[in-house]
């Protein structure tokens, strides 16, 4: 669920969603947006560039808050994967491999 | 409230053990974002041809066949559960915290943070027990024929499989990427889908020889080879077995009415209590919950498939199973079932209009199934994502913001006009949406291309964002 300050901002300040951001950065995204704001105040693009943020902060969303867990970087969950991949693969190669040695022995 | 908490604290000794990715500390710039999604859309896409290692083979009946683009997984391979885990935990949750039955606080952080770890631990549960199912019930071939070994192995790739596909989604939203992962891969999925149904170069031999199985390419390869060609363009038009040009067509023309309707809110003025003259403004849309009614009607139906296919191999001929579904072997597709009686005949789509005028009331009731389903998932998912009447007001006056010729107090009431209207009425609309593609033949499903378009479309929105913010057009 959004977390109530990333909220506010995104839907009220129009400013890009950033799910998880901390207090003290939240503070500041707040005031980058209030400046946002008086200069979007002068043309028609407020209301574009809100309804681009209520849409988005509608989007489904699980994991908007730092939960205590098993931390991990990005590149750790992308490298995991690949090595997942890799490993199937290589499942693969190997079973055939001792299929064809099991089957060249038979015969 | 003691009773809630400590039912959410059944989580806690579980979060230590779950993967998380950690939250990004910094503004991640628009280019590395895009990197962290290309590379997360290429696992999936790799995932989702990996053939799985071990199994005997993939001829038995397919429960999930009417699903598997809506659910992004693909049959024989890694990704077989698809985003099933992580969209069914999402639907449990919801309807749990919706209900009152898990007292969840969305402004304690630690309800959130719970809350968060009870629904990936569940996602991981339901990976699980979907592989085992699927092992068990014979999908790969019986587990006499596997061996032990080969059907462990598979339980083990299906398992990894589904934790990989939740923490690439958790990448994505934590703010590594654009949007969610599951929107992405659904997207993704049907797009794959039609395209592959327009174009593709495969040929399929019917009674009448060979023909192309896209259905552009069909089109073209008939009138040019046929010398009739008023013929050949009605074949290519109105063939039955295969993807046609009117399927094309109608999918084309849903797609623009749904780019329509986006365009559809009311405009609410807001202005700072602090700065003088400062104005903005909060738009409700009509897709207010945008494509969520869609994704958990699609989970309810899919899992009502899955259980009622299983009792009915088990159990066939006992009442309640039957009520729940009857299935026979369909004619067209290799070892498919398809739903001939009992509630999951009901809320599958009718294949034609032949098919609604010999059976009115399933078409009937399949109409205001998908309709009520829709507006209530809708109406409820505001409340649980923390976007209803109450929500937002209580966003905007901690922002200071204000209704010009409205006091305080009445901002939520005023709210409560528009929101919960507009939630309803856009799930309503959606079901309408998706009733009418299926009706019309429209390529995929009727739901799977409402999903796509409505997708697409929130990628657009997210990318002129962010193009703009980079820019430094708001001033950055």
């Amino acid at each position: 669920m959004a977390r109530g300050a990333s909220q506010s901002q995104s839907t009220a300040s129009h400013a890009t969603t950033r799910p998880g951001v901390m207090a003290p950065r939240g503070t500041a995204a707040a005031t980058a947006g209030m400046r946002r704001r008086r200069l979007g105040g002068g043309t028609s693009s407020a209301s574009v560039s809100g309804g681009s943020g209520a849409g988005g902060s509608n989007m489904l969303r699980f994991y908007t808050d730092d939960a205590p867990g098993l931390k991990i970087s990005p590149t750790v969950v992308l490298v995991m994967s690949l090595c997942f991949i890799g490993f199937v693969t290589a499942l693969h190669v190997f079973g055939k491999l001792y299929r064809y040695r099991s089957s060249g022995a038979t015969v | 409230m003691g009773g809630g908490f400590r039912v959410l604290h059944l989580v806690r000794p579980f979060l230590s053990f779950l993967p998380e990715v950690q939250t990004a500390d910094r503004k991640v710039p628009f280019r590395e974002k895009v990197i962290y999604t290309v590379i997360s859309l290429f696992i999936f896409l790799v995932c989702s041809q990996l053939p799985l290692y071990g199994i005997h083979s993939t001829t038995g009946a397919d429960p999930f066949y009417w699903m598997r683009v809506i659910l992004a997984s693909n049959r024989g391979t890694v990704m077989e559960l698809g985003i099933t885990p992580i969209v069914t935990s999402g639907l449990v949750m919801q309807l749990l915290a919706g209900s009152k039955i898990i007292e969840v606080d969305n402004n304690v952080r630690e309800d959130r943070a719970l809350l968060n770890g009870a629904q990936k631990l569940l996602g991981i549960l339901i990976a699980v027990g979907e592989a085992v199912a699927y092992v068990l019930s014979g999908m790969y071939g019986s587990v006499g024929q596997l061996g032990v070994g080969n059907a462990i192995l598979i339980i083990l790739q299906l398992c990894f499989a589904g934790i990989i596909v939740i923490c690439l989604d958790e990448l994505l939203q934590k703010g590594y990427g654009l949007g969610s992962g599951i929107s992405l891969f659904i997207a993704t999925n049907i797009c794959e889908n039609i395209i592959w149904k327009a174009f593709s170069p495969t040929t399929i031999n019917s009674g009448r020889g060979a023909e192309f199985e896209g259905a552009v390419i069909a089109l073209f390869h008939l009138l040019i080879t046929r010398t009739d060609k008023v013929r050949a363009l009605r074949e290519a038009f109105y063939r039955q077995n295969l993807p046609n040009v009117t399927n094309l067509l109608a999918t084309v023309l849903i797609f623009l009415i749904v780019i329509y309707f986006q365009g559809f809110r009311v405009v609410l003025p807001v202005r700072s209590k602090n700065a003088r003259g400062q104005q903005g403004s909060y738009p409700i849309k009509l897709f207010y919950t945008s494509n969520m009614p869609i994704i958990l009607q699609s989970a309810l139906v899919s899992n009502l498939y899955f259980i009622s296919q299983l009792l009915h191999r088990k159990y066939s001929g006992n009442f309640f199973v039957d009520l729940l579904g009857k299935w026979k072997e369909s004619e067209y597709g290799g070892g498919q079932s398809v739903p001939v009686g009992g509630i999951a005949y009901y809320i599958t789509a009718p294949s034609s209009l032949a098919d609604m005028a010999a059976n009115p009331f399933h078409a009937l009731f399949y109409l205001v199934f998908m309709l009520s389903a829709c507006a209530l998932f809708s109406k409820t998912w505001i409340e649980v994502s923390g976007s209803s009447a109450r929500d937002v007001a209580k966003q905007l006056k901690e922002q200071q913001m204000v209704m010009p010729g409205h006091r305080e107090s009445n901002l939520q009431k005023e709210l409560n006009r528009y929101i919960p209207t507009a939630a309803a009425f856009g799930g309503i609309c959606i079901g309408a949406l998706t009733v009418l593609a299926d009706f019309m033949g429209a390529i995929g499903s009727g739901t799977g291309i409402l999903l796509a378009v409505t997708i697409i479309y929130q990628y657009f929105e997210t990318f002129e964002k962010e193009r703009a913010s980079e820019l430094g057009f708001f001033g950055f």
